[in-house]
């Protein structure tokens, strides 16, 4: 479903500085991957070249046999809100907009009928527990809710890709649990590829398949076992490998 | 480094963001130093202008001063508006309140001293055309040379950097009411609807409705009368307009989920909402201003041309004083004769005695059939020929141009009047004519056959008057003449009115009130043009995350140009729209206040706004798209 082949990113700049080298890796249709590694590793630079935001340097992405940074413009606004959902670091919500509005904004543009739309938004914030804050804006829900919301936007037009960075970043254990649970059953029930960033050993856990990056590197993946337990441990155990001290990551969960 | 270095730098450094500021407070000091080029100049103080000229240029001089005080302030606050996280985040890292108005405080010194240098600077290139502008406009005699406006210099300079020392002052004052939270999500709280009430927005209409009902039903002298209540009545109904009536069509939008939801309405309209307190604030001045424009010019030009477009059908007419004997008169003509004679002027005379008697208590004038026909073949009108024992009752038709006067016409009295000859036969009148035939000023005289004149018996009252009718094409001769005719000792100038003589008095003393009815007209203009771009770019950093977010989902090219488009375009178009048609209005009302047709100037004026309008649209918007457009990749 989603093919990266050597690809590499090279920000230009005073300094011309090489976030990605030779980067391949290749994701099935339904399956959940988590990517992971210390902060400046290039994970938000390759999810980035992958949801076509940015352009590689050297290499081809190709989704769904399509090579989405081939097409005009146009065409790839339309390829973005159809074949791709995002989840953004930082929301990415419009603040002008009610949390309905922004959860609908992706099929408004597709011009799909009013109903049609209701009723997809209602589903997916009974789904997600957000139902009660529909009409409100979005400076007066907290970043957990935001959270929520911004995964409702993503999922809405059931896009074949879903594409998440960092989804708990802000989340306390118990609210990323719920939203691991959430992506877990999408991905699960609607067949829908994830590519997951994250710093979270807990929320990688839900995945089929975490891979580790460094220096803009492929450094090793590893594969969902029997029991999730198991697959935790294996990733802590990971990372310590990797990172030396592994302050880096349980710094960002408190 | 010290809290002023932190200031200075700030502006340095952020140049982009002060730049708008910057631009149109120097276009302020530009116009107004522009104009004290012209208000100073020389020509003016040695005395040979007029001194009418110069109190209404101080006048003028004095609005533009005001204007510009609060143009400034706007630009100010607006200016200070999207600045607003910056303190937050300021005050939230430990500055003190009174550290950042020091630093809003010296900001504006810094800005306020360079706008002022550098509007004197491009003032002074602009100079030389402005002086010519106004050489040909005014008529006057000298020439404006370009000079070294010292003086000028100097007024300028003081009195803005007293204004803008003001500004600053003012500024940091209103600067520390805002509580920490509010200035940090300040970017993402609307600063609200204003209240929308249906009573109110009912007021609305009923206001605009009523304003124009009067404006345009109100004839002659009571147009004066009626401007100032329905100037009132019609502000307060453009206000209520954008205020109540904006509010509640986009509420009704945002209510109709269908329209509101359909492509790419939700992002046009909930940007408009989220505005609409600011944005409503900005179409009500832009709308007033413009209108104020508008009308200005609108009025001035039509007013040239009523008074250009005056028609006596006689080039000169002379009435005698009451009790001039038949010598002064006839002294009077040999006289107008002689000066004629002299700058070459072909020119046919009649004269004419005028008889008034007295019908139904009042003097009416009677003229026989063949001291009309002697005139009306003069000027080639129709002549007229009463049967016996008839009488025909003339309207004086109106020139245009003139007052429309108030009360019942002449010709309605006289018709139910009658004529009674010296034997007791009454000739009752049955037809009435309008004709501006004779040189007199009597609203409305009979005409009746030369057999029946002769039964008139001795008249109540005698009059006399002389006209001259010149063949085409003799203006600067007349002109000439009528300098000389004024000139003369005596008063015959009192007894002799030159058509086009007047007008040219008028069009000289007329001038500068045009010319400085213009400036005034194009400056309120431009600022109004330049409230827009504010209004526009004060949010452009957020439009443009706005729309990088809404990309990174998928939005493409056309989609954005769209929005951004219909964007720009309400803003543009709805106040402008609303400024002609009050506009449209009020050359309406003049038009009727002097029985004259200026539908054609004022199609002109508008027409030639709405063409600058839709110019300045375009510019604005393909500027405008291209910054957004940064953000697609
Ligand atoms: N626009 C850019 N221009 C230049 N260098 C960049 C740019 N964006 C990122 N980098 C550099 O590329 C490297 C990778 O950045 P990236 O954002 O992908 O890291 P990350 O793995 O997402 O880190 P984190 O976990 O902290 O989010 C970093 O060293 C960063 O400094
Ligand atoms: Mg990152």
């Amino acid at each position: 479903m989603l093919t990266l082949t050597n690809v590499s990113k090279i920000y230009e700049g005073k300094v011309a500085y090489r976030a990605l080298t030779d980067i391949s890796l290749d994701i099935e249709t339904g399956e959940f991957v988590a990517i992971m590694g210390p902060s400046g590793s290039g994970k938000t630079t390759l999810l980035n070249i992958i949801s076509t935001n940015d352009a590689p340097t050297t290499g081809q992405v190709e989704i769904e046999g399509k090579a989405p940074h081939q097409l005009k413009k146009n065409a790839l606004a339309k390829f973005r809100r159809t074949e791709l959902g995002f989840i953004f670091q930082d929301f990415n919500l419009l603040h002008t907009l009610t949390v309905e509005e922004n959860i609908v904004l992706p099929l408004t543009l597709d011009g799909t009928r009013v109903k049609e739309m209701k009723e997809k938004a209602h589903q997916i914030a009974e789904s997600l527990g957000i139902a009660a804050i529909m009409k409100k804006r979005t400076y007066e829900i907290s970043g957990g809710q935001a959270q929520r919301v911004a995964i409702a936007r993503a999922m809405i037009h059931q896009p074949k890709l879903l594409l998440a960075d960092e989804p708990t970043g802000n989340l306390d254990s118990k609210a990323s649990k719920d939203v691991m649970a959430m992506l877990e059953a999408i991905n699960k029930q609607e067949n829908t590829s994830l590519l997951m960033v994250t710093h979270d050993p807990q929320a990688a856990s839900y995945s089929d398949r975490v891979v580790f990056i460094r220096d803009g590197k492929l450094h090793s993946e590893i594969h969902r076992g029997e029991s999730r337990q198991a697959f935790f441990q294996k990733i802590i155990d990971m990372l310590s490998l990797m990172g030396g001290d592994g302050n880096d990551f349980s710094s960002v969960r408190v | 480094m010290t809290f002023r270095q932190f200031a200075f730098n700030n502006v340095l450094r952020n140049k982009r963001l002060y730049i708008a500021y910057f631009l149109s407070s120097m276009f302020t000091v530009m116009v107004v130093f522009t104009f004290a080029i012209f208000a100073f100049h020389p020509a003016f103080s040695e005395g040979t202008i007029n001194q009418n000229v110069l109190l209404g240029m101080s006048v003028a001089g004095g609005i533009i001063y005001v204007f510009s005080f609060f143009f400034v302030l706007y630009s100010m606050s607006s200016f200070l508006q999207s600045r607003k996280k910056e303190f937050g985040l300021l005050i939230m890292l430990g500055a003190s309140n009174k550290q950042i108005r020091l630093m809003v405080f010296l900001e504006n010194i810094l800005i306020g001293f360079f706008a002022t240098v550098g509007g004197i600077l491009t003032g002074l290139v602009f100079a030389k055309a402005i002086l010519l502008v106004a050489e040909n406009v005014l008529i006057i005699s000298e020439t404006l040379d370009f000079y070294i406006p010292t003086l000028a210099i100097v007024v300028t300079f003081v009195s803005f950097i007293f204004l803008f020392f003001c500004i600053s002052i003012f500024v940091s004052f209103i600067l520390r009411t805002n509580k920490l939270v509010d200035l940090i999500k300040g970017d993402k709280k609307s600063k609200g609807e204003p209240k929308a009430s249906i009573i109110l927005s009912v007021l609305a209409a009923l206001l605009l409705i009523g304003g124009y009902g009067t404006a345009i039903s109100v004839e002659g002298v009571y147009v004066v009368y009626a401007m100032i209540p329905v100037v009132i009545v019609v502000t307060l109904g453009t206000y209520l307009l954008f205020t109540q009536l904006s509010v509640f069509l986009i509420r009704l939008l945002k209510n109709n989920t269908s329209i509101f939801w359909r492509k790419t309405n939700m992002l046009l309209f909930s940007d408009l909402s989220f505005r609409l307190k600011d944005n409503a604030r900005t179409f009500f001045m832009v709308a007033i201003i413009s209108t104020v424009a508008f009308s200005a010019i609108g009025s001035l030009y039509g007013f040239q041309s009523i008074i250009n477009g005056t028609k006596d059908p006689y080039s000169i007419t002379y009435s005698p004083f009451l009790n001039d004997s038949k010598a002064i008169i006839e002294e009077d003509t040999n006289k107008i004769n002689a000066i004629l004679q002299e700058e070459n002027i072909d020119a046919e005379m009649e004269s004419l005695e005028l008889n008034y008697y007295e019908i139904a208590e009042e003097n009416a004038l009677i003229i026989s059939a063949s001291d009309y026909n002697r005139f009306a073949s003069l000027i080639v009108d129709k002549e007229l020929h009463p049967e016996e024992n008839e009488a025909v009752v003339v309207e004086q038709s109106g020139e245009a141009g003139g007052i429309v006067e108030d009360g019942p016409k002449a010709s309605e009295w006289l018709m139910e009047a009658n004529v009674q000859l010296e034997d007791g036969q009454e000739l009752q009148p049955k037809r009435i004519v309008a004709s501006s035939v004779l040189p007199t000023t009597s609203d409305g005289y009979y005409v009746v056959n030369d057999k029946d004149f002769e039964r008139l018996g001795p008249p109540e009252r005698k009059d006399h008057s002389v006209a001259w009718k010149l063949e085409e094409g003799q203006k600067d001769q007349i002109i000439e003449a009528g300098r000389k005719i004024n000139n003369l000792e005596g008063d015959l100038q009192y007894k002799t009115f030159i058509v086009d003589y007047t007008i040219y008095e008028i069009n000289k003393a007329y001038g500068p009130i045009l010319f400085i009815g213009l400036f005034i007209g194009i400056v309120f203009f431009v600022s109004a043009g330049s409230f827009l771009y504010f209004r526009l770019f004060t949010d452009l950093d957020e439009e443009k995350r706005k729309f990088q977010a809404i990309a990174k989902i998928g939005l493409t090219q056309s989609e954005l140009e769209k929005v951004v488009n219909q964007q720009v375009a309400i803003l543009f178009f709805s106040p402008i729209i609303v400024a002609l048609v009050h506009g449209a209005i009020a050359l309406t009302a003049l038009s009727r206040l002097f029985n004259y047709n200026l539908t054609v100037e004022s199609s002109l004026v508008l027409g030639s706004f709405a063409f600058i309008q839709l110019l300045y649209f375009v510019i604005v918007r393909y500027i405008y798209v291209k910054q957004v457009k940064t953000v697609l990749r």
